[in-house]
């Protein structure tokens, strides 16, 4: 069922070695290549058959639900319209992804358009990884959207990392937040040679007493770019920051835009940014105790994307 | 075991004319095993040597020789593995790395138990330190201890400590000093402690003040006192115009 290119994509995107217990759906090249559901977990193809409906019934704890999405044949542009429903007070975690393999000169792509609605006191970490390889000359693109609601008291957790070899990509996160809602979002981006990253977000605080935190690490190499653009906007007393750091090496230019919007008196939103080559500081500590200057450099880098 | 032959730095000045010379043609060789302290006034090159012979600062003209071997070229890395360490007076902090990974580099081992025996040996840092990230939100007191031990955990034969007392609270200097003495015993580390600290000063075999880049005391600490009261007339002659200028309240 699974190939040894299938395991590899899904090993980078997923963590998974093999199939995964409890639910899961797994899709290759733009069809269902394996489906299962739990008594709490249902998975069914949305009417339109262009996607599918993920409904976690109310109080279900600890479970969690795989995703991934794997493309290895050259020339598909993979498009699914997929919707998440968590139930009253479950306590979730959803991993999706998708990864590439280019084998050919022909590009390759995946969008996929995510929907949640986390309904009140439900928490979610959802965690969502991009990988693409291979020999190929063919673009990867990768474009994922993600629209959040999050219901009173509801929490979600995600983390969004885009870890090589994809070409283009352009994300799209908005979000919607009732009172006492809590959102954290944490994106870590590489890009190297020619590739180029987008990040647009869009927070509403709608809520009182909501909140949310967008943390973003970008390491930006060779002649690629980024740009960054967040926005949060509050309409109610709320707290809500913005952290985005940068790490720009070569020939790599990159956009930071934070913006904070307060339709409130009593919103309390902040932001820091910043963008820079790694401190000097930093690889001098690290080559004191033995590291060479590239084996200084991965480690920083590497911890970096881990920090958020 | 640490020979500096003729050792000239110089850094250009801000308007990029002239260089401004901070080690003029210095030599000093210092004997393994021992327990040196460097102190001298603000200014007088005290971190610039002890940079140079890390390989951090490169060197204008002269020669350094560890064990034997010309290290004047080698990089930061390479000394580093000759057995030289280096304490920073300002630790880097980094996102994304714990103590725990530094330590792992420091002592080239990720063994749990291994860890665990350097922090023992250390003494002065607990153990709930080896998960803590070596970021921003740690004190300036927590981060020199995790500088300190990721310099033992390295072996060296030579240790250099650029200030280790900054930050420091009182009852952790007495351990400190004990630390670097003991290392110094059990493993016969070559100890530069760079410091104006009278306790780092007083435990030294010997104490070397530095000023106006060079060497212009070396001994005990009864003879090093007299000279350090009259140096003490003026520590802020980076700030101001000098001890000799009548408009110097300090």
């Amino acid at each position: 069922m699974l190939d040894a290119l299938d395991k590899d994509l899904l090993k980078a995107v997923a963590g998974l070695e093999k199939i995964p217990k409890g639910a899961y759906n797994i899709r290759k090249n733009g069809k269902l290549l394996g489906r299962q559901t739990s008594a709490n977990i249902n998975i069914e193809t949305n009417e339109e058959g262009t996607g599918i409906v993920i409904t976690i019934a109310p109080n279900t704890k600890n479970e969690s639900v795989h995703i991934p999405v794997i493309l290895s044949k050259a020339g598909l542009h993979d498009v699914v319209y997929n919707s998440f429903i968590v139930g009253e007070n479950a306590d979730v975690t959803i991993i999706a992804g998708c990864g590439i393999h280019c084998g050919g000169d022909e590009k390759e792509g995946h969008e996929g358009i995510h929907k949640f609605i986390i309904h009140p006191n439900a928490r979610m970490t959802y965690i969502e990884k991009h990988y693409a390889f291979g020999s190929g000359k063919g673009k990867r693109t990768l474009n994922p959207t993600t629209q959040v609601v999050l219901k009173e008291n509801a929490h979600a957790e995600m983390i969004l990392e885009q870890i090589g070899g994809v070409d283009i990509a352009k994300r799209i996160n908005e979000a919607n937040l009732d009172d006492g809602a809590s959102l954290l979002i944490k994106e870590n981006v590489l890009t190297e040679s020619n590739q180029i990253a987008e990040s647009h977000n869009d927070i509403r605080l709608n809520g009182r007493d909501s909140s949310a935190n967008l943390v973003a690490r970008s390491v930006l190499k060779g002649d690629s770019k980024q740009d960054f653009i967040a926005v949060i906007e509050a309409h109610n007393k709320c707290y809500g920051h913005i952290e985005c750091d940068a790490i720009i090496m070569d020939n790599a230019t990159s956009d930071t835009i934070p913006s904070l919007k307060a339709r409130h008196p009593e919103a309390e939103l902040t932001h820091e940014a910043s963008i820079g080559k790694i401190a000097d500081d930093q690889l001098m500590k690290l080559m004191s105790l033995g590291l060479t200057y590239d084996e200084a450099v991965n480690r920083i880098i590497q911890g970096f994307l881990k920090a958020t | 075991m640490l020979q500096i032959i003729n050792l000239s730095f110089a850094v250009d000045n801000q308007e990029g004319t002239e260089s401004k010379t901070i080690l003029d043609k210095f030599n000093y060789s210092f004997e393994r095993g021992k327990y040196y302290c460097i102190t001298g006034p603000n200014g007088s090159g005290k971190t610039t040597l002890a940079k140079t012979i890390m390989g951090i600062n490169t060197l204008s003209s002269g020669q350094i020789i560890f064990d034997g071997v010309d290290v004047t070229q080698h990089s930061i890395t390479d000394r580093a593995n000759a057995g030289i360490a280096y304490s920073f007076q300002n630790p880097a902090r980094f996102k994304g790395l714990s103590f725990r990974q530094l330590l792992s580099i420091a002592a080239q081992t990720e063994d749990e138990s291994t860890l665990l025996q350097i922090i023992a040996r250390v003494g002065i840092c607990s153990l709930d330190f080896l998960d803590k990230q070596v970021d921003s939100k740690l004190s300036g007191g927590e981060i020199k201890k995790i500088e300190l031990a990721t310099t033992i955990a390295r072996n060296p034969k030579l240790a250099i400590y650029d200030e280790p007392d900054t930050g420091i609270d009182l009852w952790t200097i007495g351990p400190m000093i004990n630390l670097l003495k003991k290392e110094q015993k059990d493993h016969q580390t070559t100890t530069i402690v760079v410091s104006h600290n009278k306790n780092f000063l007083e435990a030294a075999d010997v104490i070397l003040i530095l000023k106006d880049g060079q060497f212009v005391y070396e001994g005990g600490i009864d003879g090093a006192m007299p000279m350090l009261t009259d140096l003490k007339s003026c520590e802020a002659s980076d700030f101001c115009e000098g001890e000799n200028d009548v408009r110097c309240f300090r």
